[in-house]
């Protein structure tokens, strides 16, 4: 018995949107002809953005030397495009820290999680280099908001979900969508869509467990690999798993191989405790 | 009193009180050590087979690798009186992503790792929950050494 769809929807007014400075700020960081200043004036005008920003940048992920005490220093010492992506974590972070029931997600895990994926995706669009590495930490960061709102759905049917997984051999994706109709990945991007996120954001997060049917296949094989690279190495992971599948389409279209993720995930290691820091759990 | 190892990490407790747990095992592989005549404790956390990958690191974090991180988490119990032979040994994780037979399987990579050393070592495994594409927590009390492990979408259990 699948569940009435457009009552899973209509939850999707429960959470808060993306504050518009957020977007504006993601739009200037894309535009080659928006400068550093301009930047600023967005964010500096915000007050619990750039509190959250100073704490961020002066967490031990970064491991400054030197107390970051002003935006003006952040961007010195960090560079554009992390203090982009900080103010991003900052605005993100609000629908991500309850709990989540029905994925056995305690207050949170899933921010950790969602965390920790934008940030190896970013180290890997970073090495790829080509593409537009604030859409694909973006991307990473918000992948899984679509659990937000299924989460109580789940929790309804996990035992049946679980049965299919267990049982089956369905990945907990197609679990979600032959039990509940809806996937968290179907639902992610409704999402994006009702706070207007681009195209392209829409199409990762959509795409994040099947990055070969994504347009943008390059970006979201990005986001799909940090996000099976955080699932193996377990970081606020819940009663999913591992069941997603492996594409080894990613490997071939990012040109990773085993080697490059073994250091990826051994670097990821190394920073693991000063993430905590870092999200200011 | 709960000492979590994180990931990469290692702890040794005497400590009746003491319960060691480390949390969300995907590919990565926990080992629970327990001597039950010393009531001695241990907890490896590791992510990846072979420190070749890169010396380095795994001088900085030995933890992080199971050939550079198995040998130390026995000879710290040693330390605090453990002795092999009597060793409760308690493996868990090594789960692998859907499909992912051939392909970058950490999982399967590093419980073979894992068996190799015990097996040079002559290492009895008392218990073992690995594979499969569920996450894992194992929690070890170190005064009566009794040992849980949740598995992701299963539930709780006493090993």
């Amino acid at each position: 018995m699948k569940k009435d769809i457009g009552a899973i929807i209509g939850q999707i007014d429960t959470l808060r949107p993306i504050p518009q400075v957020a977007h504006k700020i993601m739009a200037a960081a894309k535009d080659p002809q928006s400068s550093m200043a301009a930047i600023s004036d967005l964010i500096q005008y915000d007050q619990s953005l750039t509190a959250n920003l100073l704490r961020a940048a002066n967490s031990a992920y970064f491991g400054l030397s030197k107390k970051v005490e002003s935006l003006h220093q952040a961007v010195v010492y960090l560079g554009t495009d992390k203090v982009v992506d900080l103010v991003l974590l900052g605005a993100s972070s609000e629908n991500f820290s309850m709990g989540q029931k029905g994925y056995d997600l305690e207050g949170g895990d899933l921010w950790r999680y969602s965390v920790s994926s934008a940030l190896i995706a970013r180290d890997l669009a970073e090495v790829t280099g080509g593409c537009d590495v604030h859409t694909v930490f973006t991307s990473g960061l918000l992948k899984d908001i679509g659990k937000v709102v299924l989460s109580q759905f789940v929790a309804d049917s996990s035992e049946k979900i679980n049965f299919l997984v267990s049982n089956h051999e369905f990945s907990f994706r197609e679990a979600e969508k032959a039990v509940i109709g809806i996937d968290h990945a179907e639902l992610g991007a409704l999402i994006a869509k009702k706070w207007k996120f681009s195209d392209r954001m829409i199409d990762l997060i959509r795409h994040h467990h099947a990055p070969m049917e994504a347009e943008s296949e390059m970006e979201a094989s990005l986001v799909y690999l940090a996000d099976i690279l955080c699932m193996m190495i377990g970081i606020g992971v819940g009663s999913d798993g591992l069941a997603y599948r492996f594409h080894k389409e990613a490997l071939e279209k990012t040109g990773f191989d085993d080697k490059d993720l073994q250091s990826i995930i051994a670097g990821f290691g190394e920073k693991i405790s000063h993430v905590e820091e870092l999200i200011g759990t | 009193m709960n000492i979590t190892v994180g990931v990469a990490d290692m702890k040794v407790s005497k400590d009746p009180n003491a319960v060691l747990v480390t949390y969300s095992l995907g590919s990565c592989i926990g080992i629970a050590i327990y001597d039950p005549v010393v009531k001695v404790g241990g907890l490896l956390h590791y992510m990846l087979p072979d420190s070749s990958l890169d010396p380095d690191k795994a001088k900085v974090k030995p933890y992080m690798f199971a050939d550079s991180g198995i040998a130390p988490l026995f000879l710290e119990a040693y330390k605090l009186g453990a002795k092999k032979q009597r060793m409760k040994v308690i493996v868990a994780g090594g789960a692998q992503i859907l499909d992912q037979q051939g392909f970058f399987n950490i999982g399967k990579r590093n419980h073979m790792a894992m068996r190799k050393i015990f097996w040079k070592n002559k290492v009895m495994v008392s218990h073992e929950d690995v594979g499969g594409n569920v996450n894992r927590t194992i929690k070890l009390s170190v005064g009566d050494g009794s040992c849980r492990l949740k598995v992701s979408g299963k539930g709780e259990y006493e090993v």
